[in-house]
């Protein structure tokens, strides 16, 4: 998979805003990651050649950053906070919840229909709302079982690859929204 | 939510201290709608102490009001404000950077998201401040990368600046120029900590650096930079505009003003609490949280996010003041209150901060990334009813091997901190895992006690 046009024009773009070009690795990374949903060694090295950096420089970066994925995961990927002020609010239950509904075994398996994945993730500043997760760039609060089974419903029925359109900047989803107003 | 900006929040999002009071000296205006617009921050005083700042005080005359309102930062180490400010050289020609700590992470802590995403223009009003009070003219917000309504709203709030000229050559047509650029994290802990944060912020692996140089002297791009929380900087607006002596009433001792408390885990209202400085946990915990659960009592409680050390229940009346925390063992950190009741077990909650640094370790210092992994595998065979008395002896050992500057940063105290913490308030608990394969709070699968194997 390729860059497109687009996602190209907006790494060019990226130096010009940094005192030094390394700094404008990770801010492209992340077009990248936006555009193809994971990090594929192909798009690492075109990064790396339109920043005019060293390959083995961008993929030591991007494998240091947990937010990077070095593999495809569903399309709907849920991250769930399971440190502790969300353990202590049932978090553990809220994981073993989505195993079951999307069928998957373990964090970053990828359900059968190829749309779901799931991963367990540290604190992610918003203990007082626990148990919590972020997913569709966007965090939900408060989770139960019930508030997960509606997500997947919603996810299920709207249409394929419409979580992951556009880039960074995109304009707000309409699951973006669903999660902060519940 | 239809018909709403997109930044705007949901009622519920307050959890927490708005509204007027006499020690909310952050969050009076919380609440107001559509506060986070700068017209609105406007016609509420917002700015007011930028424009007081750039056209009627001297760089010095505002450090002098940092210095006097004893405002020491709060982002973990409590290290003084006006101190830190004065680490900045003032003769070295070429830019120099306001740098600031948005990557929230430690766990349990949750205030300069609630900060941020009630007032963005209360933190970039005090970044802007804190340019003209050190002769920079570009601030860079690092914020955790995780954060995407916060981040839409500082990007809406930033441009909302640069179209009113606030963000500019001539702020308020003072000839000065100010800047604020966002720069995002990618989900790693370490980058909270100052120097990896300034490593990432130059696109590299967020690994410490050692000490010296300061960040102040060779920060950001090998220039002089001043590094301060989300928190610190937000204070600044109410202290130009109070003065720092009005400030330095609030609070006690060498613990000056309010601070906000996140507070989570098992209270019946988790939120974030402004309080001033010196009112107990009890007060926090009890009163404004709520308490536990009905029926629970509360076990432990971190008072300052995971990485302080864990206090027992009958240790309540600790007040918030940073010294007298550090005199009970513990610290003020983050000011994440992280509440526990007795339905829980303090090893699993041991095993979990563990597992928690064990995986954010760096890797570039072995006494951290070789004593997490041991710790980690140490209690999950404990937890696993694999323990022994040497189990117990590999965690006291790990725990002091993690601790006193033997890591290059404070990552490793932290963990050797969950471990000597736990084992010195709930021994029991800990030799009841691990000798006789019993859970004293009933929370874990293992065989209960009272009951025969
Ligand atoms: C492992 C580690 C993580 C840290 N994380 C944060 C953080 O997320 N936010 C923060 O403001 N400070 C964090 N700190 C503290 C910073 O290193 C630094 O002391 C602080 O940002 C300075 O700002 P202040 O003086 O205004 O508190 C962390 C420190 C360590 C050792
Ligand atoms: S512990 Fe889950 S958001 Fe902080």
């Amino acid at each position: 998979m390729a860059l497109s046009k687009h996602a190209i024009e907006e790494i060019k773009a990226l130096p010009q805003r940094f005192p030094e070009i390394r700094s404008a690795v990770v801010p492209a990374l992340d077009i990248a990651q936006e555009e193809l949903g994971y990090l594929t060694p192909e798009a690492m090295s075109e990064v790396a050649s339109l920043l005019q950096v060293d390959p083995g420089y961008v993929e030591g970066v991007a494998t240091f950053y947990t937010l990077f994925h070095l593999e495809p995961v569903g399309e709907h990927h849920f991250y769930v906070c399971t440190n502790l002020s969300c353990m202590l609010r049932g978090a553990e239950e809220i994981c073993e919840h989505i195993r079951r509904r999307i069928g998957v075994s373990r964090e970053r398996e990828i359900s059968a229909d190829g749309r779901f994945s799931y991963e367990e993730v540290e604190c992610l500043g918003a203990c007082e709302f626990a148990p919590m997760m972020r997913y569709a760039h966007a965090y939900h609060y408060e989770l139960t079982p019930e508030k997960i089974d509606a997500l997947i419903e919603a996810a299920r029925s709207a249409r394929p690859a419409s979580a992951r359109a556009g880039v960074i900047d995109r304009p707000e989803s309409q699951e973006a929204e669903q999660g902060h107003g519940r | 939510m239809a018909g709403e900006t997109r930044a705007s929040l949901a009622p519920d999002d307050l959890r927490g201290s708005h509204g007027p009071a006499r020690h909310h000296l952050l969050t009076s205006l919380f609440g107001t709608p559509d506060l986070h617009r700068l017209a609105v921050y406007r016609e509420h005083g917002g700015y007011r102490s930028l424009e007081k700042a750039l056209k009627e005080m001297t760089p010095d005359q505002i450090h002098a009001e940092v210095k006097a309102s004893g405002l020491r930062g709060r982002g973990g180490a409590g290290f003084p404000t006006g101190t830190k400010w004065s680490f900045i050289p003032k003769d070295v020609p070429g830019p120099r950077y306001v740098v600031v700590n948005f990557d929230e992470a430690e766990p349990g802590t949750c205030k300069d998201r609630y900060l941020v995403e009630h007032s963005p223009h209360l933190l970039l009003e005090g970044a802007c401040i804190a340019q003209y009070a050190i002769g920079s003219h570009q601030a860079w917000i690092y914020i955790r990368g995780e954060y995407d309504r916060p981040y839409r709203m500082l990007v809406e709030a930033i441009e909302e600046l640069r179209q009113a000229g606030i963000l500019g050559p001539r702020p308020f047509g003072v000839d000065y120029p100010l800047d604020v650029q966002l720069y995002r994290g990618h989900g790693a802990y370490i980058c909270g900590e100052e120097t990896a944060l300034l490593e990432s912020l130059e696109g590299k692996r967020a690994q410490p650096r050692s000490r010296p140089p300061f960040p102040a002297v060779k920060g950001a791009w090998g220039r002089p930079t001043l590094l301060n929380n989300v928190e610190t900087l937000a204070n600044l607006p109410w202290i130009v505009d109070h003065g720092g002596a009005e400030y330095a009433g609030f609070g006690v001792e060498r613990s000056r003003g309010t601070r906000l408390l996140s507070v989570s885990g098992n209270v019946q209202r988790p939120g974030v609490y402004e309080v001033e400085l010196g009112v107990t946990f009890r007060h926090v915990i009890m009163e404004l949280a709520g308490g536990p659960p009905p029926g629970r009592r509360v076990k432990a409680f971190w008072p300052g996010g995971s990485s302080a050390p864990v206090l027992p229940e009958s240790m309540l009346d600790v007040s918030t003041d940073l010294d007298e925390l550090a005199r009970v063992g513990s610290m003020g950190g983050s000011g994440g209150v992280i509440v526990m009741d007795d339905s829980h077990c303090v090893v699993k909650a041991a095993r979990r901060l563990i597992r928690f640094y064990a995986h954010e370790s760096c890797g570039k210092c072995t006494p951290c990334r070789v004593g997490t992994n041991w710790a980690e595998r140490t209690f999950e065979r404990i937890l696993r009813g694999e323990g022994t008395v040497a189990d117990l002896q590999i965690l006291d050992h790990v725990q002091d091997a993690l601790q006193n500057g033997r890591c290059l940063c404070g990552l490793g105290d932290s963990a050797g901190w969950v471990i000597m913490s736990t084992m010195k308030h709930f021994r029991e608990e800990y030799e009841a895992h691990a000798l006789r394969n019993q859970c004293l709070a009933g929370e874990c699968n293992v065989q209960r006690v009272g009951a025969h194997a």
